[in-house]
């Protein structure tokens, strides 16, 4: 099962374009906007909450949305599964509650929900995307830390940001004490 | 890719109308996202603001390196152009006699809060927290000192270009507080070129900015003093020339469960400062003032004895037409828990319109 399961999970992979969601650690300054929206339109549970770390930084942690997902591999009901854009998503009528997910995933995100007894986790906002809308924490976030699109066009806006702070960087030292 | 804050971000475009009109009181994220959510669901959704532009604090005290202005400003203007939200700027709503609170340079128009109620189906309120705390120290109402609301907001309006009047620049300035507003207040003094000194009366490990935001601006140039409390503000011919400060030690966790400062006796110092910020804090400002015992029973609204309104579970204040949401709820907190408070406050009201319409007209 675990073997069908991976081939689908690269497969998958090769077909239509495919999306991401990044976040962008050095636009975050953790308002926690992101984790409001998600607690609203679940009801209460958040897919993507920060956590307050020892140095006082807030941190927003949740699902990235692994290409080549250990959660998938391992889920014995092929419960956790991916759709056509990417997205790792639970498919709640064949999950057991087993957890094997949980312990499979490197970062901690599945969680138990405490009623319906299954795993759940970020699905990159699944009924949102159907509506041709972007997933809500990307829509919301007042930095632009949360970068959604197409992978070309996440993995270059990310770049774009590292070649402005470059920049500015150079240019600063050059010009000292100019304030453009 | 949605590249600014969208605060409709449940639907693709306006449903038709139901021809519903709800009032929101103060358009900061509260406000904001609770008419992102009210218009997908078809409702005339009119948004009051005291000041010239909308997004609250977001605009008028974060600085603009934390916050890009035009991820703001989009999706308030999404929210006009797509989404028929109204914005009626300039415009106190209060019962009363409007109270004197931070940022009412730029209301043109007063309107009693009764006549809101009136004129809409259901009302909610989210007014924030717009007057500051400040310490009962002598010397507090000098020229040169501000609260942290008050000197970012004098910043702020003269960036956008809605004054002429300079905001307070000095040489050194004196920041007293460890929250967000006292980092930014630090960090702008920093940025206008003053010698910036930020004091706290705990150590930066108690700050509620947190370590990193502490060690970031004394990275970039800010002095931080800790465990200090100001005792006086000194005064020469009505300006302030430095403040007086008493060393503190830590002492057993007090109720918000963070070792107390404990004044060290015979530890007085003098700071010199031409400019004074205290970020000790904001109140909520709800639109009836909190004496006006008389205003406050005829409308229905209980007040917490911090001036937050008091609401149920389902974010209703004593009056079921009028919810409460954000800071003037929770008291001074972050733009998402604002943001999560305004939606379900809007999903609130909802629900209990549509309850209200369902009802059969009781016969007579
Ligand atoms: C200096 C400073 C820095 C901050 N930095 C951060 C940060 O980095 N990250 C973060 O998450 N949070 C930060 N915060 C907190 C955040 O700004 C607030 O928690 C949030 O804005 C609260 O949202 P709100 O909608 O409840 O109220 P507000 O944003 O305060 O909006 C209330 C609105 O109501 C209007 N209003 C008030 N009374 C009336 C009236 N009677 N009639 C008409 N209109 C009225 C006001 O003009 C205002 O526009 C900061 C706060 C301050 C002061
Ligand atoms: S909404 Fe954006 S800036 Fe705010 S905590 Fe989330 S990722 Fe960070
Ligand atoms: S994409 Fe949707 S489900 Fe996932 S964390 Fe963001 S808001 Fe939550």
């Amino acid at each position: 099962m675990s073997t069908d399961s991976s081939a689908q999970n690269i497969r998958e992979e090769t077909e239509k374009p495919k999306y991401l969601r990044i976040i962008d650690l050095g636009k975050c300054i953790g308002c926690g906007s992101c984790e409001a929206v998600c607690d609203f339109i679940h009801d209460g549970t958040a897919f993507i909450k920060l956590y307050r770390t020892s140095i006082g930084l807030d941190i927003p942690i949740s699902c990235l949305h692994c290409r080549k997902a250990p959660c998938i591999d391992v889920c014995p009901t092929s419960a956790m599964t991916r759709d056509s854009e990417g997205a790792v998503y639970v498919d709640e009528a064949r999950c057991i509650g087993c957890m094997a997910c949980l312990y499979a995933c490197p970062f901690g995100i599945p969680e138990l929900d405490p009623r319906a007894r299954v795993s759940i986790k970020c699905d990159l906002c699944r009924p949102l995307r159907a509506m041709d809308l972007e997933p809500a924490c990307a829509a919301i976030c007042p930095t632009n830390a949360i970068v959604y699109g197409e992978e070309v066009e996440v993995f270059n806006t990310v770049k774009k940001r590292v070649a402005e702070m470059f920049a500015k960087t150079r240019f600063e030292t050059l010009h000292e004490g100019y304030k453009p | 890719m949605v590249n600014y804050m969208k605060f409709a971000f449940l639907c693709k475009e306006k449903p038709s109308s139901n021809n519903i009109k709800v009032a929101i009181i103060g358009a900061g994220p509260a406000g904001l996202a609770a008419s992102g959510y009210l218009s997908c669901k078809g409702y005339e959704v009119d948004v009051y603001d005291k000041q010239p532009l909308a997004g609250g604090l977001m605009t008028f005290a974060i600085p603009p390196w934390r916050i890009p202005r035009e991820n703001i400003f989009s999706g308030i203007k999404e929210l006009e152009e797509k989404f028929g939200v109204k914005f009626i700027l300039r415009t106190k709503i209060h019962s009363g006699k409007p109270a004197r609170e931070e940022g009412d340079e730029f209301v043109e128009k007063n309107i009693p809060f009764e006549e809101i109620i009136d004129n809409y189906q259901a009302i909610l309120i989210t007014t924030g927290t717009w007057t500051s705390k400040k310490p009962p120290v002598k010397g507090i109402d000098a020229k040169g000192v501000y609260t942290a609301v008050e000197y970012l907001y004098r910043h702020r309006i003269y960036e956008l270009g809605l004054t002429n009047e300079k905001p307070p620049y000095a040489k050194k300035v004196i920041v007293i507080g460890g929250g967000y507003s006292a980092v930014d207040a630090a960090e702008q003094a920093l940025h206008d070129g003053a010698e910036s000194h930020l004091v706290y009366r705990r150590t930066i490990k108690e700050a509620p900015a947190g370590i990193f935001e502490m060690k970031r601006i004394e990275r970039e140039g800010v002095t931080i003093t800790e465990l200090a409390s100001p005792l006086e503000v000194i005064v020469e011919n009505g300006v302030v020339k430095g403040v007086k400060f008493q060393r503190m030690k830590l002492g057993p966790p007090d109720e918000s469960g963070r070792p107390k400062p404990i004044p060290i006796p015979n530890s007085e110092f003098i700071l010199e400062a031409d400019l004074v910020v205290f970020a000790t804090g904001e109140r909520a400002t709800p639109p009836v003032s909190p004496e006006d015992k008389e205003a406050l029973n005829k409308i229905g609204i209980k007040l917490t004895k911090w001036n937050t309104i008091e609401v149920n579970n389902r974010m209703q204040t004593g009056n079921p037409k009028i919810f409460a949401a954000g800071d003037v709820v929770n008291g001074p907190s972050r733009i998402g828990p604002a943001i999560r408070s305004g939606l379900y406050a809007a999903k609130y009201l909802d629900n209990w319109l549509q309850a209200k319409l369902l009802k059969p007209i009781p016969s007579p």
